[in-house]
């Protein structure tokens, strides 16, 4: 059961009742579907929102919407002999440029110490994340997501739960009683994609029939892959840990790999691209779109 | 035309899922990072496994993140001493080097700060330098013991955040260096759902299988109780049944008869999933895992220096 979906205007892929909804009010002035207005992205780290889903990210910017990127950790961990104080601002200037790459307005950092999330209160990052969902109102919502298995990043996993949990309370008047005074209204975003990079084995298997379960769902991302590729490239203080950390594990182990004889900014760079490339042209998710939330017998 | 032939027979004898068949990486140490006394070797793996790469020139090291109070019948403090003293037997007899009791309370890891766990994990890490790491599987679904599921979430960021040298930079200050162990093993139950599907089976030979029942054995304190031998005499001789086996065996000979059956019989099971006699299963977690998009690459283009 998985689809393609394209960001041009037509209402295949919506359910009867939704279309019939949206056509009936708004026929005559709207189209019944063009690219949503407004794409909130929920990352934990400055590439994992790049390399799982960058390429639709850029499909949806690409058609007009406004997408804005919220990274929760501030990735100060991971670089090559830089303390991670400078590792974390270099990391939110490659961050901003990623996403700038991608067409997203803006990427927000709210600075939680990269690796540390296991700690850190769940609600607390959770409510962080309903203030922005009220606040962008977005019509899409993308997050890492936390049933996905053997990401080693757990941060992600961490992050995953608390906006997924963000997503539906956003929508609850009972969360967050201060945001009615300052005029923040519940926000129920229509649509909802999990993303995750494939490390998963099973990651395409349907994981249950039931009605409530998002399906998998694929995206071609082949005609906006320069932008990913660019988007990648533009993390590099990252890449280049990747990099070294790997040249450092075959020098230990007695192996080569010709691009890393040298590792330098263009070969660096060239491995950031082979990695890009390597995940091929198809990003895969977990959907939930609007009829998620369509009890089945009025669909 | 020969292959043709062998695959498709392989494929028919052991069905599609018949899992291939690892060989043991090159190096030097293993480490196994788990809750309790007990989880060296359970119905659903390890024991054989740390047999093996012990019998293939690794060292190897076990540690116990819990104090294992809960375990037995002696009170906490007696039964911590007890457990302790029997995961060192045991894991003697599995050719182990030292058990490290981390000592954090038994079945109490879901409050316990993880970063801080993991710190310990991270700093045994780089003592002792292990190029593989054997640990109970984070993603395994319906784990309803947190001690397992919280370990192995410490376990799951620290074998490879060890190698960063921005993670607790302290440790450089007396004389250790970052290092990440390459590859894992991960065990969990077969049979809690989805979470845990194996991809590789270790061949065990009969020497490790031995090893491993007399490792899970050791554990007195938990297995090999004689009262279970007891009751299943009492319930074969109420329909006026008897095990030969068990002819001149006391309880406690008795049961120990019966955990060895166990692990046998698991290891046979698992064995002939395998298509060899022997096996135990695993998800491995192999050095470029990480890095989905390269790994393709990679196998085309590394090659020996
Ligand atoms: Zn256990």
């Amino acid at each position: 059961m998985r689809e393609r979906v394209a960001y041009a205007r037509g209402s295949a892929g919506l359910p009867r009742a939704c279309a019939l909804l949206v056509c009936g009010l708004f026929m005559y002035t709207t189209p019944a579907y063009a690219a949503p207005p407004l794409v909130l992205v929920v990352a934990a780290d400055a590439s994992d929102f790049v390399l799982a889903a960058g390429g639709t990210i850029a499909k949806m910017a690409e058609a007009g919407s406004a997408v804005y990127v919220i990274r929760v950790t501030n990735d100060e961990k991971d670089s090559w002999g830089l303390p991670p104080e400078e590792t974390a601002l270099r990391a939110r200037a490659e961050a901003d440029s990623a996403a700038r790459a991608l067409g997203v307005k803006e990427a927000i950092s709210l600075g939680y110490r990269a690796a540390e999330l296991a700690d850190v209160s769940f609600s607390g990052i959770r409510d962080r994340l309903i203030f922005y969902i009220r606040h962008y109102k977005p019509s899409v919502m993308f997050i890492p997501n936390p049933y996905s298995e053997y990401d080693r990043v757990l941060d992600r996993y961490y992050t995953g739960a608390a906006a997924e949990d963000a997503f539906r309370v956003a929508a609850l008047e009972n969360f967050q009683l201060p945001h009615g005074d300052v005029g923040l209204a519940p926000h129920l975003t229509p649509e909802l994609y999990y993303y995750a990079q494939p490390l998963d084995p099973r990651r395409k298997e349907p994981e249950s029939t039931a009605t409530f379960v998002p399906r998998p769902k694929s995206v071609d991302i082949a005609s906006t892959l320069p932008k990913k590729l660019a988007a990648a490239a533009a993390l590099k203080t990252s890449n280049e840990s990747t990099a070294r950390r790997l040249k450092a594990r075959l020098d230990a182990t007695g192996r080569r790999l010709p691009i890393l004889d040298t590792v330098d900014e263009s070969s660096i760079k060239r491995l950031a691209e082979i990695n890009v490339r390597g995940l091929g042209t198809t990003e895969e998710f977990r959907y939930a779109g609007v009829e998620f939330r369509i009890p089945r017998k009025y669909r | 035309m020969y292959t043709v032939i062998l695959l498709v027979s392989c494929v028919a004898a052991f069905g599609a899922d018949a899992l291939p068949l690892g060989k043991l990486p090159k190096g030097k140490v293993v480490m196994a990072l788990q809750p309790h006394h007990d989880d060296h070797t359970t119905d659903y793996g390890m024991g054989g496994l740390i047999a093996r790469f012990v019998d293939e020139g690794y060292e190897a090291y076990y540690v116990r993140a819990s104090n294992d109070e809960k375990d037995g019948s002696h009170g906490y403090a007696r039964n911590d001493m007890i457990n302790l003293r029997e995961a060192e037997e045991a894991t003697r007899i599995l050719g182990m080097k030292k058990v490290i009791s981390l000592n954090w309370r038994n079945d109490y890891m879901g409050p316990v700060p993880l970063d801080e766990l993991r710190a310990q994990l991270i700093l045994l890490i780089r003592k002792y330098r292990p190029d593989v790491i054997l640990g109970h599987n984070p993603w395994e679904h319906y784990q309803k013991n947190p001690d397992h599921r919280n370990v192995a979430r410490a376990m799951a960021e620290a074998w490879w955040m060890a190698g960063y040298e921005n993670v607790h930079p302290e440790h450089v200050k007396i004389g250790l260096q970052p290092h990440q162990a390459s590859y894992l093993y991960l065990k969990a139950r077969l049979d809690w759902g989805l979470g845990h599907t194996p991809n590789i089976a270790i061949e065990l030979n009969e020497s490790q299988v031995r090893r491993k029942q007399q490792a899970y054995q050791t554990h007195r304190n938990v297995y090999a109780n004689p009262a279970s031998a007891r009751g299943v005499k009492a319930a074969l001789a109420r329909e006026s049944l008897m095990v030969p086996e068990f002819e001149g065996l006391d309880d406690q000979e008795a049961a120990v008869r019966m955990e060895e059956w166990h692990m046998d019989w698991i290891s046979r099971v698992r064995g002939k999933q395998a298509g060899v006699t022997f096996a135990e299963d695993y998800f491995f977690v192999d050095e470029f895992d990480h890095l989905p998009g390269l790994k393709a690459y990679l196998k085309e283009n590394v090659s020996a220096k």
